[in-house]
This record gives C-alpha cells, structure tokens and sequence, in this order.
C-alpha cells in the first residue's frame, strides 16, 4: 500500500514537471515580449528633454499586412548578391540540398508528431474499454506505436539538425534575416524540444510501472500534454513558413516592429496549423498502416495475420478519420491564399502551378478511391457481407464520376493541332468541369461516398434488431439521396451566381457531407444496438490486394505531403520572403513539372527506405508473437470497440 | 426486381442503338443533341442511363441463360467508355484528356471486378488460362499476345512519330500553355498605378455614384440560353442613365475595337478569329472572365499579349495593347460591357 501511494506521489510530481515544463517557454515567452517585443516597449525613466530627443530619434514603421504603426526594432531585409558571402555553395544546387533536408525533417516531424495522438487515442480506448481482453491489446497497440516513434524521433532531430546547418551553410543571409526577426520566440522552440523530448522519454519508459489504476490516468494525461507541446512546437515552425509567404510584422523594407505576435499571426497562419495537424495525422496513420500492411504480407501464421491485419484497420480507420476533413481545410487555405493575393492564388490554381494541382486532385482521388477499396475488400472478412458487395459496381461509378471531374484540368494539355479542332481554349462540355464549383460537388461527392462505404463496412456481418428498422433503412436512403441531389445542385448552382457567393456554397456542401458523416453514422449505431451477428470478423482473412491498397495509399500521402509543400513553397517563386526579401541566387526560377516531380518522387523513395530501416530496428526488441486475445477469452475472435 | 431490370435492358438496348446509329450516320446525328449550357450535366446524366442500361441488359441476359463472363464484362465496358468519349463527345476532347480518363475508368473496372474474391476469380481466369496455355486455342492466343503486344507498341510509337495528315506535317509539339497568368500586384496604365487586389471599376456604380456590385448585379441580362436582357435594364434606351449608360458606352467601344476578334455574341468568334490558333477568348464560357476579377481584366486589355508575363509562354496571344489606343475609362467601360452581356459577375472577395 505504502509502495503504491509512493507511485502516485512520484507520478503527481511527474506531471506537475511535465506542466512546469510546458509552461517554462510561456514564462520565457513572457520576459521575451517584455524585452524585445509588445507594442509599446517600457521607456527608461528619465528627464523630459531627454525624452523630447529619444522620441526624435525612434523611428516608426507601418505594418505591411496589418497597417498598424510600430516602432523600427530591426534591421532590414538584406539586399542579397550572388556571390560566395550571400549563397555560398557546393558544386550543387544549394536549392535542391536544402529541398531534399527540409522534406526529409518535414516527413519525420510529421511522423513523430501524428504518432503520439494515435497513441493517446489507442491508449483512452484501452483504459476506457471494459474488455479486459481488448484493453490489454489496445495498450500494446499504443506501445507499439510509440516504440516506432521514439526511433523516428531521433531521426527526426538529426534531420532538424543537418536542415539547420544546410541553412547556415548554403543560405547564411536569408537564415540570419530569419532568425532574426523570430529572435523573441528561437529559444521557446528550442526549449520545448526539450519538453517534448522529457515528456516523451518519461511517457514511453514509464509504460508498465504507470500501467494500473490512477498511474494509468496520469500516463494518460501525460500523453495529451507531450501532444499539447508538440502541436505548439509544430504551430511555431509554421509561423516561419506562414511569415514567408504572407509577412507581416514588418514594415516594407523588412523591419522588425517589434510586435512578435504580428510576425507569428500571419494571413495564413492559422490555415496553416489546421491543415498540417489534419495532414499530419492522416499521414502518420497511413505510413503505421503500411508498416501493418508490409507485417501482414510477410506474416507466417495466422495469428500474425490477425493481428497486423487488426493494426492495419485500426490505423487507416484513423488515417481516414483525419483524410476526410483535409479538402476541406486545404479548401480554407487557399481561400485565403486568394485572398491574401490574388497573384498568389492564380498562379497556384490558374497559372504556373496549376498541373501540379491536377497531379493532386489525382492523389487526393487515388487516396479516396484506395479508402473505398479497401473497406470493400474488408466486407470479405465477414460473414453476411455479400448483400452489400453486389452493389459495390454501382459505388464504383459514382466515386469514378466525381473523381473524373476531380481530375479534369481547367488547363489541357494539347497539340497545336488539337486546340484548333476544339475550337478554343475551353471545351464546351469538359471545361465546365475544371473549375472549382464543379471540382467542389466532385470531391463532396467522393467523401460521402467514402462514408457510404464505411456505414456497409460497419453493418457488413450484422442485421438491425430494432423495431424502427426499416425507417431507418428508408430514413437512411433517403438522406443520403438528398445530399448526392444538394451537393450537386450546388455544384451546379455555383455557375450561376457571383464569385463570391459561389465561394460559399463551399459550406453547405461541406456542411451536407459531414452530415452524412456524423448523423448516419450515429443513426446506424443506434440501429446496430443489439444488432443480429451474422457472424464474426474473422480477421488476417482479408485480401493481398486490400494490403497493396493501404500500401498505395501510405506512398500516396508521402507523394502528396512532397509535393503540396514544393508547391506552397514555389508559389514564393523568386522571394525568400513574399515581397519583402528577394532570392538573388541564380536558382531563384521555377523547376520545370518534371524535375520537380522527379524530386518528390526521389523524397518519398528515400523516406520510404529509411522507414523501412526504422520499422526493421522496432522490431529488433519485439515479442515475436503478439497478444494473442483468443487464449484469453475463449470463443471470442478479436475485435475493435464497438464491433469496428 | 425483374420488371426494373426489364426496363433497364430496354433502355440500355435503346440507347446503344441510338448512339451508335447518330455516330455512324444511320439516324440524324442530332436526334439526341448536346444542349448548350447543360452539357456537362448531360454527359454525367447520359453515362448513367447507359450504365443503368448495361446492368439490366445484363441482368436479363443472365436470367436468360446467356450470361456474359466478368472478363468480357471488363473489357466492354472500357471500350464503350473510350468510344463514347471519342465519338459522341465534341468538338474532339484532346488526347492527354482522353488517357486520363480511359485509365480512371481501367482502374474502376479492376475495382469493380475484384471488390470480391468470386468475381475475381471470373475475371481473371481467361486470362490465366491463356497464360498457362491450357488448350490448343489458349496456346495459340497466348503465342498471339507474345507477339501482338509488343508490335502494337511498336506501332503506337512508331505512329506518334510519323508525320500525319496530307501535308505530311510534323504535329506541333504539345504546349503547357498558361491560360490565366499570374497578373502583377500593380499595373501603371497612363501613368496611374492600379493595385489589382484593391481596384475596383469606376463605371460599376449605383445611382448615388458610389461602388455597388450589387446594384450592378441586378441589371446585367440573363444567364443561360438566350441571355435575355432584364425588364427596364436596357442599356439601349435613350433614356438609360448611370451605370446602364455606361454599359452602353462601353458596348460601344467593344463593337468598334473588340468583337472583329471576340465576336458579337463575346464567344470568341469574330470575323477574324479563326486567323488564330487558339481563337480568342470565349467570354461566355465560365472558365474565363467568370472567374477573374475586374482588375485582371483591365489590366490583360490594357497591356495584352505583349504584357504577359514569363509563365503566359509561349505567349500566344495578339492582342494589342489597348493602353495605347484606349483611355483608361474607356478600358473600363468596355470591361462593365463584358460582365453585363455575359451575365456573369466579376470575382470578389468580401
């Protein structure tokens, strides 16, 4: 007794380190603000004529985004040259090096940052389970993803690392203007580093002596707080890129004013946050997911197979949870991107780098169609399943239709000879499709489709007992009926009224699909309660190609995480930072589609390798057989909470 | 269930006749036209009722002890959608358009035919018959292939390389060709610098002289088919004032300087317009002045294709800039005529 109440005394203390640690930055930030940044900084008591001069001499800026009047506390932006002092270099492209640095630390950052949500989820769902079964197995789901992360975090800092030394290296001038300007909050970063490092090494080797009871808990809690320190870390290094392409803080030339908070709040700041947090948690559940996926091809005996195919369904399962709201914030983005500037939002969607959005609205498709597949491919794991997979074809054309109009570029790629047979630039029945009003019914109508799928999935082996069924089977249809019929009558509404409007129309659509979303989705669990059990999910018995799918759809995310950032990045094209500061190295031009996919592609290969490397090392200290549930509680095949 | 099949045969035979009879001149190839303004849905609309159709067809077929295998299933489908989209979608979609589309619909076909293990297997089990060459026939077929495949490709490349047409011209080489270039953030127009994020025109304002999209809004014609003008919005009448005054005026410059190339009807079909390849822009359509702002207009007549920037190569566009023959509120006159005849409203962001 005693020895436990000093475990829950040790853990208190703990967690009050843990919050100390959070809140050390705050303080720091604190002094920070005091020191270099605020509005009005304190003026040193002194006489009055002394005053009369010290005002004589401050010099006053105006804000470049929020028009407001501060005073000059920085250098300007420096005029760079071509030459060694300003872009030193090998006898490389400095660009492409600090490309392929900045991708590699994003695409672990990433990793490591979505990795320990998933865990805290996995580990609530175990503490919060009464099968004690499925408790046990979730905790050692949860395990098992930290002990991958915590390899990955490693890498993650030396990649941060080599990022900064290529920085200083190859870009000292820009580096140092940078640096600079977010002085205030440089060594707040750096000291949550160090928090989410202590946080995590505490969480992950305290695992099996916070493992019951009320240690249980605090183990728990020191999950959400090493998530809270690593969404601000990930919040702060956006600030960076969010200053870079939409500056404020600063007056024309480049000058600090000394508001901190105007430099990190910037136009597309906050698009941003929501956007990478989404991005990095679908991104993170599809690359767990493969390493389930590569696990399950490679397994030897069934319960390997039951077990990897189980992980692989539960990191998609999250994967997807965080794919279906992206469009959407990737849709606010570059709403505010547009209007930010204009410039800026035509050459990302209209001009220069609107094939590169074409490439992507194919991933983004590739990544539905993959989701769909796979839930299909899983209704052949149950029993009872098959009414649902006749329909399937039915399914196909319509996820096929909205993703054709998906993909249909405003732009086309044609011959000399083929504009002139077509009679123009815009074709009359396929250019109506490449621009966005359409594009918007076609990605709603992807996303319900997908939610469709997963109502099937979740009703594949069972059959509603509840005396309402059959108005919620016709409730059901109906519903989604309606919202096929409202998203693209809005869809095609949106030709006939002003831009503005038309932009949105964007909420009702959204709104109509996540509709289907939540309601039907809570509507089939009601109808489910106590529902009839064809039979059960007889997991590991789940097609190959279900295992490529997810395979397809990890390296799908991995392509898209490239080049959506070489395309956030290039909109820039020739500021370091928007207007403010110019790029005077000689590679301050846009790469061509090719190269760029070239590169992206040599990215994804060498993140996917190193991977490799990290799952091979994760399983160097594994127990070679997993929890095997069935010898726990006989009869019972395993299963997630909830059926799913 | 049968007599919804029935009727899904029936129309599926129907629209295949149909189709195939316009496409190969049996039938007026009008009979089933592709209306104006509502093409696009009507595409989605008729690939629905063939699917629909298919699927009873085949179902009947079925029950009729005539069933077609997955495999030639697969296959029909795709080469019906590749057909479809050459022969009855026009004018003529461009090639790179085409592969895209035939392979999201090769890749649905393959979701479709192994979304469960039973079909799978129907699907591929000719062809790993003919791998394995089980009969003489699968054999021989299999010799076939070994053989065809790699001379088809030949002969894909071989052509994509031969000069084509009577003339024996080499086909021009595809270009990546940027419809709406990134505009500055500034232009200088007569010596006056416009911000294109904050201008606005002059011209489009309520009676009170202030800037009103709104009430410009409200009098501009009639979208869709006919674009009829609004009761008492006639920019013609003597008595029009205001912003419908303007219109006029600018109508006016538009017809002595602009419709020889954009045509009448602001569809890009003028007198001169097929001198040039492309022809000039299509107004009317709503990928183009529908999705700018006003003062990406102003600024692309202002300085024409002689303004545009890197990224508009290879710059094929003549026309003049009009800064040196227009003064700038005649620019934008003729830019409120364009919104107003059209239809469609300029791009804002409040």
């Amino acid at each position: 007794m005693g020895r436990q109440n000093g475990k829950k005394i040790w853990s208190i203390m703990a967690l009050c380190a843990m919050i100390g640690f959070l809140l050390l930055p705050v303080a720091t930030s604190l002094n920070a603000l005091a020191s270099g940044g605020g509005e009005a900084p304190p003026a040193p008591a002194v006489k009055a004529e002394g005053e009369k001069k010290d005002e004589a001499k401050v010099e006053k800026g105006r804000d470049v985004y929020y028009k407001t009047e501060g005073i000059v506390s920085g250098a300007p932006a420096p005029k760079t040259v071509d030459g060694p002092r300003d872009y030193p270099r090998y006898n490389f492209e400095s660009r492409v090096l600090l490309w392929f640095a900045n991708q590699q630390h994003l695409y672990y950052g990433s990793f490591v940052l979505a990795v320990p949500i998933f865990c805290m989820i996995i580990e609530f769902m175990g503490v919060v389970t009464k099968d004690k079964a499925m408790a046990k197995k979730y905790d050692q789901l949860a395990y098992d993803f930290i002990k991958i992360s915590l390899t990955a975090y490693s890498l993650t800092a030396i990649l941060g690392g080599i990022l900064i030394f290529t920085f200083l290296t190859l870009y000292p001038a820009f580096f140092g203007y940078l640096s600079s300007i977010f002085r205030p909050v440089m060594h707040i970063y750096a000291l949550m580093f160090v928090a989410e490092s202590g946080t995590l090494y505490i969480y992950y080797y305290g695992w099996d002596k916070m493992k019951e009871g009320f240690l249980k808990w605090i183990h728990l809690s020191m999950s959400v707080i090493l998530n809270v320190i690593g969404t601000l870390l990930m919040m702060l290094a956006n600030s960076w890129i969010g200053f870079m392409m939409s500056p404020a803080g600063v007056d024309e030339q480049g000058r600090f004013l000394g508001n901190i908070w105007h430099v990190i709040h910037t136009a597309l700041w906050n698009p941003l946050n929501v956007h990478r947090i989404l991005g990095n948690m679908a991104f993170g559940g599809g690359v767990v997911a493969a390493y389930a996926a590569y696990r399950f091809l490679s397994a030897k005996t069934d319960e390997e197979r039951a077990h990897y195919d189980w992980m692989g369904y539960i990191a998609m399962a999250l994967a997807v949870a965080f794919l279906i709201p992206l469009p959407f914030a990737g849709y606010w983005l570059m709403r505010e991107v547009y209007a930010y500037r204009q410039q800026m939002g035509i050459t990302l969607m209209g001009g220069l780098l609107a094939w590169l959005f074409i490439i992507q609205a194919t991933m983004i498709g590739i990544l539905f169609l993959s989701t769909n597949y796979y839930l299909w491919q899983a209704l052949g794991r149950m029993r009872g399943a098959e009414k649902y997979q006749r329909y399937i074809k039915y399914l196909v054309f319509v996820l096929v239709c909205g993703f054709l109009i998906f993909i249909t570029p405003h732009t086309m790629v044609m011959t000399p000879a083929e504009l002139k047979a077509m009679g123009g630039q815009q074709h009359p029945v396929l250019g109506n499709y490449g621009v966005m009003s359409a594009k918007n019914g076609g990605i709603n109508v992807i996303i319900t489709t997908t939610v469709l799928s997963f109502i099937w999935y979740m009703r594949g082996n069972k059959e509603p007992m509840v005396p309402w069924k059959n108005f919620g089977n016709i409730f059901m249809g109906a519903f989604f009926g309606f919202a096929y019929v409202n998203i693209i009558w809005l869809a095609v509404y949106g030709y006939y009224i002003p831009a503005n409007v038309r932009v949105g129309l964007s909420v009702p659509q959204v709104a109509t699909t996540l509709s289907c979303l939540f309601f039907m989705t809570a509507l089939n669990g009601f109808m489910l309660k106590g529902a009839k059990q064809m039979g059960p999910i007889e997991w590991g018995k789940i097609s190959v190609r279900s295992q490529y799918a997810i395979i397809m759809l990890a390296t799908a995310f991995t392509w898209m995480m490239g080049l959506m950032g070489y395309i956030r990045s290039s909109v820039r094209l020739f500021w370091h930072v928007n207007e403010i500061m110019r790029d005077n190295s000689p590679w301050a031009y846009t790469h061509t589609v090719g190269f760029a996919a070239n590169m992206i592609s040599f990215n994804v290969l060498f993140f996917w390798i190193s991977i490799l490397f990290v799952f091979w090392l994760g399983t160097l200290g594994a127990k070679k057989v997993p929890v095997n549930v069935k010898a726990h509680v006989p009869g019972r095949v395993p299963e997630p909470a909830h059926g799913h | 269930m049968k007599a919804l099949m029935s009727v899904g045969a029936v129309v599926g035979v129907i629209a295949s006749l149909v189709l195939l009879g316009m496409i190969f001149g049996v039938i007026p190839a009008s009979t089933v036209h592709l209306v104006e303004g509502y093409m696009p849905m009507q595409m989605l609309f008729e690939l629905s009722i063939f699917v629909a159709g298919f699927t009873g067809l085949s179902y009947m077929l079925n029950s009729m002890g005539m069933t077609i295998s997955r495999f030639w299933q697969g296959i029909g489908f795709v080469a019906f959608i590749l057909f479809y989209l050459k022969s009855r979608i026009y004018p003529p979609i461009p090639f790179s358009v085409r592969a895209m589309y035939g392979t999201v619909t090769m890749v649905a076909v393959f979701m479709w035919m192994s979304s469960n293990e039973e079909d799978w297997k129907k699907f591929r089990q000719p062809i790993l018959n003919v791998m394995d060459g089980l009969t003489p026939l699968h054999k021989g077929l299999r010799t076939f292939f070994l053989i065809a495949i790699p001379l088809g490709l030949w002969g894909f490349a071989y052509q994509s390389f031969v000069p084509q047409g009577a003339g024996a011209d080499v086909d021009e080489p595809i270009e990546l060709r940027t419809v709406h270039p990134a505009p500055p953030a500034s232009t200088k127009v007569h010596g006056k610098t416009f911000v294109l994020q904050t201008s606005q025109n002059p011209y489009r304002a309520n009676p009170e002289g202030k800037y009103d999209q709104e009430y410009s809004n409200k009098l501009i014609v009639e979208q869709s088919m006919g674009r009829l003008m609004q009761e008492n919005a006639n920019p013609w009448d003597p008595k029009a004032e205001g912003y419908l005054k303007n219109v006029r005026e600018g109508g006016e410059i538009f017809f002595q300087n602009c419709h020889f190339c954009h045509g009448d009807n602001l569809n890009g079909r003028g007198l001169h317009a097929f001198a040039f390849n492309p022809i000039p822009a299509n107004f009317t359509d709503p990928g183009t002045i529908a999705q700018l702002q006003e003062t990406f207009i102003f600024w692309r007549v202002s300085k024409g294709g002689l303004g545009l920037p890197r990224e508009g190569f290879p710059w094929a566009s003549v026309m003049p800039p009009w800064e040196q023959h227009l003064t700038t509120d005649e620019i934008w006159k003729v830019v409120l005529f364009e919104y107003w005849h059209t239809g469609y409203y300029p791009r804002t962001w409040d």
